[in-house]
C-alpha cells in the first residue's frame, strides 16, 4: 500500500479542503511548470547552440517575455501556486512529527506567513521586469 | 523512538502489497516526499537567484551566466528529474484517489519511473550541447 494513497477524506470532513486543493494546485502546476521550464530552458536552445544568442536566460529575454499579459499571468500564478503547494506539502510532512503536531496551529500560521512574505517578495522581483 | 522514524517504519510495515508482495507503493511515497522537500528548498533558492534582477540587468546576467555553465546544466537536469517524477507520481496518486488503477498501484509506479527516464533521456539529449560547450 502507498501511504500517500490512503482513502481520501470525504467532502466536509476534516482535512478535505487541504487534500482537494493540494491535488488541484498540483495539476495546475504540471501545466505552469511545463510552460516555465520550456520558456527558460528550451525556447532559445537552437539560438544558443547556433551562437546567435549568448545564453538561454538573459535579463532582456525575461523582460520581453513579461511584456506579454499571458506570461505575467503564468508567472504570478506559478509563484502563488508553487508556494501554496510546496508549503502545504511541507505542513503535512511536519505535522506527522509529534512535537510539530502538538503545535499544529503555530506551524500552520508560521508557514502561512512564510508563504505570504515570500509571495510578496517574489512579486516585487517580477515587477522589476514588468515596470 | 522519534516520531518520524516511527512513521517511517509504520509505512514500511504497510508497504508490501497484499497481492503482489511489492514494495513499490512505499518507494513511490518515499520518493514523493524526498523530491517534494527538495523542490520546496529549491523554490526559495530560485526566487533568491532571480531577485538579483533588483541589482540591475548586468548583475542578473552575470549571475545567470554562471548558472548556465555545464556543471549547473547537469544540476538543472537532476532538478528536472525530481520535477518530472513528482508530477507523474502526483497524477498516479490522483488516479488512485479517484479509484482508477487501485489494484495496479505498483505497475503505475513503474510506469512513472519509465516515463521519467524517457523524458529525461530526451531532455538530456537536447541539453548535451550546453554541457559539452566551452
Amino acid at each position: 500500500m502507498d501511504p500517500s494513497t490512503a482513502a481520501p477524506p470525504s467532502v466536509g470532513a476534516s482535512g478535505f479542503w487541504q487534500w482537494f486543493l493540494q491535488r488541484v494546485s498540483g495539476l495546475l502546476l504540471i501545466a505552469l511548470v511545463g510552460v516555465h521550464m520550456w520558456m527558460g530552458h528550451f525556447s532559445g536552445l537552437a539560438d544558443v547552440i547556433a551562437g546567435s544568442q549568448e545564453e538561454l536566460v538573459l535579463y532582456d529575454i525575461v523582460e520581453r517575455r513579461l511584456a506579454q499579459g499571458l506570461f505575467i499571468f503564468v508567472d504570478f500564478s506559478l509563484l502563488a501556486l508553487v508556494l501554496y503547494h510546496g508549503l502545504s506539502g511541507l505542513r503535512s510532512v511536519l505535522l506527522e512529527w509529534g512535537p510539530a503536531a502538538r503545535r499544529g496551529d503555530q506551524v500552520s500560521i508560521g508557514l502561512l506567513l512564510l508563504g505570504v512574505v515570500t509571495f510578496a517578495y517574489g512579486a516585487k522581483v517580477l515587477l522589476v521586469f514588468i515596470l | 523512538m522519534a516520531a518520524p522514524l516511527r512513521t517511517f517504519l509504520a509505512c514500511s510495515g504497510l508497504s508490501r502489497d497484499r497481492l503482489s508482495g511489492s514494495r513499490a507503493g512505499w518507494w513511490a511515497w518515499l520518493l514523493q516526499r524526498v523530491t517534494g522537500l527538495g523542490l520546496v528548498l529549491y523554490i526559495f533558492l530560485h526566487i533568491g537567484v532571480i531577485s538579483t534582477a533588483q541589482l540591475g540587468a548586468d548583475t542578473f546576467d552575470d549571475v545567470l551566466a554562471v548558472l548556465q555553465t555545464p556543471i549547473f546544466v547537469v544540476l538543472d537536469l537532476l532538478l528536472a528529474t525530481a520535477v518530472v517524477y513528482h508530477g507523474l507520481n502526483g497524477v498516479r496518486v490522483i488516479l488512485i484517489d479517484l479509484g482508477v488503477g487501485v489494484s495496479r498501484q505498483a505497475e503505475l509506479f513503474w510506469a512513472c519511473l519509465v516515463l521519467t527516464a524517457l523524458t529525461m533521456a530526451t531532455v538530456t539529449f537536447f541539453s548535451l550541447p550546453l554541457i559539452v560547450r566551452g
